[in-house]
């Protein structure tokens, strides 16, 4: 191992020693160098730079930037900036903090205001960093504040933009909010781009596109006086604004279905079919989003996060309800499919179906009689249902259903979306370490049971089948644009998958669908219109499972907290349809009553507004012909 | 591997303890920079430090126990994985403020390039020693050792981290010159180096041209670049003979200071702790340097005084070039100080080079089996 056996260092001493002597020196000398340089500094240069450090000082600023706007499908803006004025204090020197904070307060006092924060006590420190002491003042405030500014040392008026939220509790969890930056997100900020103070997204669009719009924070480097007053700005980097976001959402639809929603809790979720852009989203009960503005007020804040209706969260995306009868589409779907009946088969139905040593209900006590697919969808039969489920078996049902895009997020480009959840053998097996129990098949097959979905989940399966059978993926984000409107983004329908279905599949599904509405004993006839143009299914979700008998049903009624939740979802014209919507209404009642209606008036404004920009073009042209016809003459 | 009793008898507790004395020093005062007010980003950082310190002193314990020249026979293999490691930045690795310098495992960020800083020197070490001559070296002979450091000092330019780069051709020219060279090859690269420079600039990321110029001239960008040298400058300068005191730093507590945790922790300290502070810092760092120069001379073998010679250029260097740069005499360049500045991966690869100046100080009078 070794070559140089039995010679002590190996090396030839002589040599080395008079190296090391010489790095020896090297090193001593240099360290000297950085020792004399520190004796220049503090020493030498030490009273002027102590100076220099204690009156400066040139202090570097921060100037936050605009965030981006938000504006809908046809340019209209959703949200916008204004600005917010903030007392910030700078305390210039220790001895006169105390007589700034009685004179503040007692101006404010003779106007019987407050400052939000306290005027912090200087303790033994003899310096700290400037405070913010009331943020968003009002007009009164400011004005108090500017015309004694000589009394006021380093006290000072900030201007810090703001958001505006102009479509306000409508677009409330959509667009989101947006905040100070808290520790937490803070710590999670690796590549520590952030810092304290900064306003970032902190719940829908603003915290997904947060990096767009946020934009890049400038600095300015200014001088200040001994009273902490500015003198100049020595230096100036400008701050970039965020970029400007237009969204696939039309605002004017978004308001009616807000409406239509009326005082109802629950959802609504309309997608344009044939590529997935997203035209209205709206979630009940709601908030006011402008609460947030310069912070939300800790009361306020209290008042949302605990009430029992979560007015916070966006049931659109992330509410999970039982599908109910609109989930009998992809029972249907599996079964033919999968060739395990024909749009022939029949079954009888007088009202309920015994299995093992239960009975399933139909909803219709009375019985359907003998009905076949067609009229089974149309009336919605439970008991026609039951017997489909049971021949497909819960395991292909769930396959078709998430071919359908269920029991997955869809992907939609808005935080916290929820899976939903599709229940297979294996999937009980694991979670609750239980076989799967032939029962369950038959809640499922009508949407019931552990079958949940979200809205946009909903809408999206069956905007699938109106488009012949593309799973796209829903999308809010139409394009993103530089403030000064050059294009940096456009997103295109982004396709997910195709359904397993043949042609014939569809048609059979869809011609039922459009039966649901237009033909005779059809449960969603609030949506039949002249044009006779729409296709959609009811649902109504049992809010206790199963059992139910009697005296739960009757006790149902009594509580609202127990009523169950109305579905329905629909898509139109018949053909090429161009329009889907889901809706959601809690404890409202039945589908085709409480839920449909509101569907109605969707599609009627959907189709009236298109109308009428038709009209607003024809007359022009028509004008044109006339005028050509006018100069033929 | 039995015992030997001579190797506790001659465990240097003198540079373990200069060793914890300024890595105390250092805990003190990153504490200090992150006590300021608003700034609770921070404030833990110091426990953080300790943990390394902790970690670091394991490795120490660790590295004493293998015989420095069994370690040395995988120097290769060492150096390998370190350049893998290299590879795996550039490819996979996390990038922050324009450099792509960490790897992510298991939410510890680890910064590869620290580590090549020891790699070179035990690949060097382990180069020269089975390539003995007795005359000084030719550019020939000289060629080997040139890509061993030319491989990890292109990946580490790539990042872009120059000053970690420069350190390792500081760290193997310093060995290079020490280990001997022919006077007309050493003319030869040197001008060699001196046709290449100019057209390096070319290389350069416009950030690194930036700080280059604007230490040449300070005050003409005193928002950009040139506010950490004035910021710099005129924190140390206000700590005047005595000091501001712990704690009471205006430029650190009232953020006027870049990065004061990390390059430039330095700052912080000669504020708070003036002239005087400084002075007997700058002492300790030279008695460390000196101490680790005297282990290499003493050393058993050519491999141990390398391996040892090598470490203490490595630690020379990191304090020059960083209180160089602080005190504004040389331009800001990415290096820590060692021991004071906050970091993790650069504290466990000191430690693990302390680990192995104890090694080869406590093997000196073994003879080889």
């Amino acid at each position: 191992m070794e070559k140089r056996n039995g010679q002590l260092n190996g090396h030839d001493p002589g040599v080395f020693r008079k190296r090391f002597k010489i790095v020896f020196a090297v090193i001593s000398i240099m360290i000297c160098l950085l020792i004399i340089r520190m004796w220049h500094l503090q020493v030498l240069r030490g009273d002027e730079l102590k100076q220099r450090s204690e009156n400066n000082s040139v202090r570097l600023r921060k100037i936050k930037p605009l965030r981006g706007l938000i504006l809908d499908t046809n340019g209209q803006v959703m949200v916008d900036n204004q600005p917010s004025f903030d007392i910030i204090f700078v305390p210039p020197h220790a001895r006169n903090i105390d007589d700034v904070a009685y004179k503040l307060r007692n101006l404010l006092a003779a106007r019987s205001l407050a400052l939000t924060s306290e005027i912090p006590s200087l303790g033994k420190k003899r310096w700290f960093p400037p405070v913010k002491l009331d943020k968003n003042i009002s007009i009164e405030k400011l004005a108090i504040i500017e015309t004694h500014t000589a009394d006021l040392p380093g006290v000072t008026v900030e201007v810090v933009p703001i958001r505006k939220y102009l479509s306000g509790e409508m677009t409330a969890h959509l667009i989101g909010y947006t905040g100070e930056i808290s520790p937490e997100e803070l710590k999670k900020d690796t590549n520590s781009s952030l810092s304290v103070g900064d306003i970032i997204g902190k719940d829908g669009l603003e915290k997904y596109l947060d990096q767009y719009l946020k934009g890049k924070s400038g600095a300015e480097q200014v001088e200040v006086n001994v009273l902490g007053k500015e003198i100049k700005v020595i230096g100036k980097i400008e701050p970039v604004s965020g970029y400007n976001v237009v969204l696939t959402i039309d605002a004017f639809l978004q308001k009616i279905a807000w409406e239509a929603m009326n005082d109802k809790a629950g959802a609504v979720a309309v997608i344009d079919p044939r590529n997935g852009a997203v035209l209205a989203l709206v979630s009940k009960p709601s908030f006011n989003p402008n609460l947030f503005n310069g912070g939300i007020s800790f009361d306020d804040w209290e008042e949302l996060s605990t009430d029992p209706s979560h007015p916070l969260g966006n049931r659109a995306i992330s509410g999970q309800y039982p599908p109910g009868s609109t989930y009998k589409l992809f029972v249907a779907a599996a079964a033919l499919e999968e060739g395990l009946i024909t749009p022939d088969t029949s079954f009888n139905c007088n009202g309920s179906f015994e299995f093992g040593n239960r009975t399933y209900k139909c909803w219709n006590k009375h019985g359907h009689g003998r009905v076949s697919l067609h009229r089974a969808i149309v009336e919605s039969c439970d008991v026609y249902f039951y017997n489909v489920g049971k021949l497909v078996g819960v395991d292909k049902i769930a396959e078709y259903a998430r071919a359908f895009g269920l029991g997955d997020a869809t992907g939609i480009d808005l935080p916290r979306e929820k899976s939903g959840l599709i229940p297979t053998k294996e999937w009980k097996l694991s979670r609750f370490k239980e076989a799967w129990q032939p029962g369950e098949t038959l809640s499922i097959s009508i949407g019931q049971g552990f079958d949940l979905v979200t809205p946009i989940q909903l809408v999206n399966a069956y905007a699938s089948l109106a488009n012949g059978g593309t799973v796209y993926k829903p999308r809010v984000v139409k394009r993103i644009e530089t403030a000064d409107g050059r294009i940096l983004n456009t997103f295109e329908p982004e396709l997910k998958s195709t359904l397993p279905l043949s042609k014939e599949t569809m048609d059979i599904l869809t011609r039922a669908l459009w039966g649901v509405v237009n033909e005779n004993g059809g449960t969603g006839q609030a949506l039949r219109r002249k044009e006779a143009d729409v296709c959609g299914k009811t649902g109504t979700a049992q809010v206790v499972g199963l059992p139910d008998n009697e005296t739960a049903r009757k006790r149902k009624i009594i509580s609202a907290k127990f009523k169950d939740h109305a579905l329905f979802v629909c898509f139109a014209p018949y053909k090429n349809p161009e329009i889907a919507i889901a809706v959601i209404a809690e404890n409202a009642g039945h589908g085709g009553s409480a839920a449909a209606p509101i569907a109605r008036k969707i599609i009627d404004a959907y189709f009236e507004n298109k109308n009428m920009k038709n009209k607003k073009t024809q007359p022009l042209m028509a004008a044109d012909e006339r005028s050509q016809a006018g100069i033929h003459r | 591997m039995k015992f030997d009793r001579r190797l506790f008898f001659n465990f240097d507790w003198t540079l373990l303890v200069l060793i914890l004395v300024i890595s105390v020093i250092g805990i003190l005062n990153i504490y200090s920079a992150g006590n300021s007010l608003a700034n609770f980003r921070q404030e833990t950082l110091y426990i953080k430090q300790v943990q390394w310190i902790v970690l670091g002193l394991i490795l120490i314990g660790i590295v004493i126990c293998i015989d420095y020249r069994f370690i040395c026979r995988f120097a290769y293999i060492i150096y390998a994985i370190s350049i893998l490691l290299l590879i795996v930045v550039a490819l996979y690795g996390y990038a922050t403020h324009g450099s792509q310098r960490w790897i992510v495992v298991g939410g510890f960020f680890f910064q590869p390039s620290e580590l090549v800083k020891l790699t070179i020197i035990i690949a060097l070490a382990k180069y020269f020693d089975d390539h003995m001559t007795e005359r000084s070296y030719s550019l020939k002979e000289l060629l080997m050792p040139f890509i061993i450091v030319l491989i990890p000092f292109l990946f580490i330019l790539k990042q872009p981290d120059l000053g970690t780069a420069l350190m390792l051709i500081f760290i193997a020219s310093s060995v290079c010159f020490f280990i001997g060279i022919k006077w007309r090859s050493l003319l030869l690269a040197v001008s060699g180096v001196l046709i290449l420079v100019p057209f390096s600039w070319f290389f350069l990321k416009d950030y690194q041209k930036e700080r280059i110029m604007t230490f040449f001239n300070p005050e003409d960008d005193p928002l950009g670049a040139g506010y950490h040298i004035i910021q710099s400058i005129i924190a140390v300068g206000s700590g005047g003979i005595f000091g501001k005191g712990y704690l009471k730093g205006t430029q650190t507590q009232l953020k006027f200071l870049p990065v004061q945790q990390t390059d430039f922790v330095f700052s912080v300290f000669a504020e708070e702790w003036g002239f005087l502070g400084g002075l007997i810092l700058m002492i300790m760092f030279l008695i460390l340097i000196l101490w680790c120069l005297k282990i290499a001379m003493n050393s058993r073998d050519l491999l141990g005084l390398l391996l040892s010679f090598g470490i203490t250029m490595l630690i020379f260097w990191e304090v020059f070039v960083n209180v160089g740069m602080v005190l504004g005499m040389l331009p800001v360049v990415g290096i820590p100080l060692p021991f004071l500045s906050y970091g993790g991966s650069s504290m466990v690869v000191l430690m693990t080079t302390m680990g192995l100046m104890l090694n080869v100080s406590m093997r000196r009078f073994i003879l080889h089996p």
